[in-house]
């Protein structure tokens, strides 16, 4: 597409063959800042591309910072989990405001997150850092001692997450001391948080001058598996309170652009407790779902927030209206094989011939032998659906999760 | 959540036609977004066109659904990057493996092209690099080699591997023999296997393949082939068992057994009963080779029968009875019957008593192999042999069959041809050759007086070296395609075409040195065609030139168009004869290097292969017809007379060919000229 020389110039932080096209059919010149073995393919299809390998931020994080301003670039934005600090330290050259920077350490540690949410306002769980299997057993104590379990009740399970990873990455749940002696020592220090009961969802939402511009809500039909948007009518319903929750997030995290994608619970009263939230594109590729049903590509969406120049009549005209303009409901769910050893890949035929189906990701399996999963571990592939009623998919997401792919 | 009913009880089950309807709705989707996509994006699309093409096959009408959209799909990009996107190179063998792959991607490419080449045989869809004829030839033959999948059920393993998958390549074939026609199919395809065995290839492998596969589906009881199949009994008997003591087939021992206890007159009536059945089919049986190394100890004259040899070839045989023992104890074996064939054809030929030759035959007997060698034939025809008899198959069927020759699917057609020309021209040097490249790796040709090894020359035409060969082929092809190129490069900077000096030094002293061309080298448009035609009339037209019959072949080149009449590509052929046909028409007989020389070239030109005079291995054209297709010859400087003085009218028809065929674009501005423009008026 042509580019308008007067709209911004935009480095994309690690590499994304989506967010590439999406930057490639969109107006604003672009930069795919990624690691060196992206180098060949960038050249052979003419991708304008700068190397750059994001470890840990060091004195030459400078040097990218300063190689983008030469090049006229005017902002960067996180692909992923691992570069938001990176585009934090960047934007903070690029735009001079070295406020920035901090904002983005807050938003890649769970704990100061937490912390920082508390202190705006905001009602999360029970959470404590972990530093040795010791500090687990005596959270997990505390924690159901505190729901008046009394001994030999079950306890009610508590979460481990890693403080710096995106999603379910290193995320285990442990109900009772004995499962402690499972976790490796390497994976301290670990964030711990009392399990809530509740519904659990997700937002998207697309700020620009500090207001939100498009809020959406993905449901979660099961974590870790499945999810849809837009979200059911139930759901929605509370669409005013979350509007309301992501304004004070805003406002406790002094976030004036960008895209934001917080999780919640809803509890049985109506109550909402937040989760976390991540300053980069969503996992289980919601984005492809949003666009499968708004028709907007949420990538571009993106980049049109994130761009100082875009002035708030083209970010209006952009979105289209929450839920009234969605054309049905699109769900995905991961396939995790269920067998220990499997030999093909069999889409069963009650998928296959359902007319939500619309496609899936998965490939054959390279060995029979299946790595026994730890924590919740990575899916093989995504499986695609769309429809007209809301209930019909959640229903079947939650039915077709269970099935085996891989036999 | 449970006040809301199961939804997925309360929906009606969609009928078939539905289903196809929604899923056809998608493919059109996914079709669209792979074809929007940037070409670094089409990859990621790729998958879910495969995948919903898959279940849009698997639905009652999908297939014929898929068969619409071929065009569509292809320009989409489906095909980019792959094997498939060539389709005039492809291999109808290969396609048994990709249809039984437990891919299911291997399998849904395979069945996408098959069904664009059946929309392209169909003339609905004009594909720019394969006519329709070429389409509707080449799913012909897919279909003759995966007749199982016609009419049997899946095997267990295929099951094992693909599932459910295993039904798509059999929707596929009842869809395609639906529309080529079902009953016919079998028929076509033994009229098919009969017109190319007229032709006499020397690789008979795909042939085999074929008659095997008519074979099993004759004797499975659960297959009804109805009324067609009946023309196959030749075919299948010749392979299986041509004569009384091995009519039902009961393997190597036993008929070696039988023949034990034969009689003269009992083994009389099996050795005629084989040379019949080779000589009508060109493919000789194993049980063949069994009776022949058996008559070795009997009598002469009973070899000479059973190779059904006229008295010219018993004669030869006669009077060289040790060497052709010796060559029938080191060549013919039940692995390699072919030789038999090879062997009665070359002692016909009676080229034995060119005084080379035998003493040659000697050195081809006691060959010693290169390890590479070695390597390259077990590798291409197996080990049930010894690479040196294999070889020596190789070499007696290219001596008695020099027009069987065949490129394979390479662009090696200069090669092919300087083998199949040496072969008929001049066997001791092909012999020369054959050692040369099979016991030293390395051959030495010279160019204008400069020695140019094969060993040296780093590339030839071929990118990759060719395994689809005979066995002769084989190993020297790849040594002459080195050379061929290598001259090729020492011409580069010279003014004009390059066949003009590599021709004559790269196939023989024989190849005119005298060269013209039609085409301008530098702008590819006609130049001098009037000259053109009336010095190829003065040099090669029996009328014309003094009715002196063509002496050596001479190579030529042809360019090669489609049924349409749309230029494919040049290619290289040899002039043998020029003779009055049956119907008293002159007539140009051609060698082809191409596999199949039976080609509708559009406009009304059709190569024939068999019924117009031609004999085994030859093509054939009226006169005027070829001159329309030619765009290079050689003649000697020397016998240059007047140019013909053909009739305008003649050289029009001739002019009125190119110009609506492979010429139609190459005609020069200046003759354009010619007639006035009403717009610059």
């Amino acid at each position: 597409m042509t580019k308008d020389p007067n709209k911004g110039y935009i480095a994309l932080l690690g590499w994304s063959l989506s967010a590439v096209e999406a930057a490639e059919n969109f107006d604003r010149r672009y930069v795919v800042v990624a690691p060196d073995w992206a180098e060949e393919y960038c050249e052979k299809h003419d991708i304008p591309y700068l190397s750059w390998n994001f470890e840990r931020l060091n004195d030459r994080s400078m040097e990218i910072a300063e190689t983008l301003q030469e090049m006229g670039v005017d902002v960067a934005i996180p692909l992923y989990e691992e570069t938001v600090e990176w585009a934090g330290a960047i934007n903070s050259v690029l735009l001079d405001n070295p406020r920035l920077y901090g904002q983005s350490l807050l938003l890649r540690d769970k704990a100061l997150m937490k912390r920082r949410a508390q202190l705006g306002g905001i009602r999360v769980g029970i959470f404590e850092e972990a530093h040795d299997k010791e500090d687990v057993v005596r959270f997990l104590k505390r924690v159901n001692q505190t729901l008046l379990k009394l001994d030999g009740d079950p306890n009610d399970p508590i979460h481990l997450k890693a403080f710096d990873k995106a999603g379910c990455l290193g995320h285990r749940v442990i109900r009772t001391p004995d499962e402690v002696d499972s976790i490796p020592d390497e994976e301290f220090p670990v964030l711990m948080e009392s399990h809530l009961d509740g519904w659990e969802f997700a937002v998207e939402a697309w700020i620009h001058n500090g207001k939100i511009v498009f809020l959406n809500i993905s449901e979660y039909v099961t974590l870790g598996y499945s999810v849809f948007v837009p979200a059911s009518p139930e759901l929605e319903r509370y669409r005013p309170q979350i509007t309301a929750q992501i304004e004070k997030l805003i406002k406790t995290f002094d976030i004036e652009f960008g895209l934001i994608h917080p999780e919640y619970f809803v509890t049985s009263d109506g109550e909402m407790y937040f989760g976390e939230v991540a300053y980069r594109p969503p996992g289980f590729k919601v984005f492809e779902l949003l666009e499968r049903v708004y028709g907007f590509n949420a990538y571009q969406a993106s980049m049109l927030v994130f761009d100082p120049k875009a002035s708030t009549e083209e970010v209006k005209a952009f979105f289209p209206r929450e839920v009234e303009d969605a054309n049905g409901y699109a769900g995905c769910f991961g396939v995790y094989p269920r067998r220990r050893v499997v030999s093909r890949l069999e889409i069963p035929e009650e998928v296959e011939d359902h007319p939500y189906f619309e496609s899936h990701e998965l490939t054959p399996p390279m060995e029979e032998t299946v790595t026994k999963r730890t924590a919740f571990g990575t899916h093989w592939g995504l499986i695609y659906f769309k429809g007209e009623d809301p209930h019909q998919l959640r229903d079947l997401l939650k039915h077709q999760e269970g099935l085996d792919f891989y036999v | 959540m449970s006040e809301h009913p199961d939804t997925n009880s309360a929906t009606q089950p969609p009928t078939d036609g539905d289903k196809l309807t929604g899923l056809l709705a998608k493919l059109d989707e996914a079709i669209q977004l792979l074809d929007t996509a940037r070409e670094f994006a089409k990859p990621g699309k790729l998958g879910r066109v495969l995948d919903t093409a898959r279940r849009v096959m698997m639905q009652p009408g999908g297939c014929a659904a898929v068969e619409a959209r071929a065009e569509a799909l292809e320009s989409a990009g489906v095909f980019v990057g792959s094997d498939w996107a060539t389709p005039q190179y492809l291999v109808p063998s290969l396609t048994t493996y990709a249809l039984k792959s437990a891919d299911p991607n291997s399998v849904v490419i395979e069945s996408l092209s098959e069904l664009r080449l059946l929309a392209v045989a169909m003339g609905d869809y004009q594909h720019p690099l394969i006519s329709a004829e070429q389409a509707h030839h080449y799913l012909t033959q897919v279909m003759a080699l995966n007749l199982w999948l016609l009419f049997g059920a899946p095997s267990e393993a295929e099951r094992e591997t693909q599932g459910r998958l295993a039904q798509l390549p059999r929707l596929l074939f009842q869809h395609l023999a639906e529309r080529i026609g079902y009953e016919h199919i079998v028929d076509q395809l033994i009229d098919e296997i009969w017109r190319i065995l007229r032709q006499r290839p020397l690789q008979v492998e795909p042939v085999k393949q074929m008659i095997t596969q008519i074979a099993i589906c004759q004797a499975n009881p659960a297959i009804d082939l109805g009324a067609s199949g009946q023309g196959a009994d030749r075919l299948v008997s010749s392979l299986f068992g041509p004569t009384q003591a091995c009519r039902e087939d009961p393997g190597i021992d036993i008929y070696r057994q039988r023949l034990e206890s034969m009689d003269q007159a009992a083994l009389q009536y099996e050795a005629s009963g084989f040379a019949r059945a080779m000589h009508d089919t060109g493919l000789v049986s194993p049980y063949h080779s069994v009776l022949m190394r058996h008559l070795l100890e009997h009598s002469d004259h009973l070899l000479a029968e059973a190779l059904g040899l006229s008295s010219t070839g018993r004669d030869c045989l006669m009077c060289y009875r040790e060497l052709v023992h010796a060559l029938i104890r080191g060549g013919v074996y039940p692995a390699t019957p072919q030789a038999i064939y090879g062997l009665a054809l070359l002692l016909e030929r009676g080229i034995l008593y060119q005084p080379p030759v035998a003493p040659a035959m000697w050195r081809q007997l006691g060959l010693t192999l290169s390890e590479w060698s070695q390597q390259r034939l077990k590798m291409a025809h197996g080990d049930a042999v010894s690479p040196r008899a294999r070889l020596l198959e190789g070499v007696l069927c290219m001596l008695g069959l020099p027009l069987g020759v065949g490129q394979g699917n390479n662009p090696t057609c200069q090669s092919a041809r300087a083998l199949s020309m040496w072969a008929y021209n001049d066997p001791d040097y092909l012999l020369q050759m054959v050692a040369w490249a099979a016991r030293d790796d390395e051959i030495i040709m010279h160019f204008e007086g400069q020695p140019i090894s094969s060993r040296e020359s780093l590339s030839g035409v071929a990118t990759e070296l060719p395994m689809d060969l005979d066995a002769v082929s084989l190993l020297v092809v790849p040594h002459l395609d080195r050379i061929y190129a290598e001259m090729g490069r020492r011409c580069i900077g010279r003014d004009g075409d390059p066949h003009r000096w590599v021709n004559p030094e790269f196939h023989g002293w024989w190849s005119g040195r005298g060269f013209r061309i039609n085409v301008e080298v530098a702008t590819g448009q006609l130049a001098d065609l009037e000259d053109f035609l009336r010095h190829f009339y003065a040099a090669y037209h029996p009328y014309y030139n003094g009715n002196q019959p063509l002496i050596h072949p001479q190579p030529a080149g042809i360019a090669v168009t489609d049924s349409a009449a749309r230029f494919i590509g040049w290619h290289a052929i040899t002039l043998l004869r020029v003779n009055l046909d049956p119907q008293d028409v002159m007539r140009v007989y051609f060698y082809n290097p191409n596999n199949d020389s039976g080609q509708d070239w559009g406009d009304g030109v059709k190569v024939s292969t068999a019924g117009q005079g031609e004999r085994f291995g030859e093509a054939s054209l009226p006169f005027e017809q070829l001159a329309s297709r030619l765009y290079i010859f050689h003649f000697d400087p020397l016998e240059r007379g007047e140019l013909a003085t053909i009739t305008q009218q003649e050289l029009d028809r001739v002019i009125g060919h190119v110009h609506r065929s492979w010429g139609a674009g190459r005609v020069p501005a200046t003759d354009l000229q010619a007639s006035p423009g009403i717009d610059g008026a």
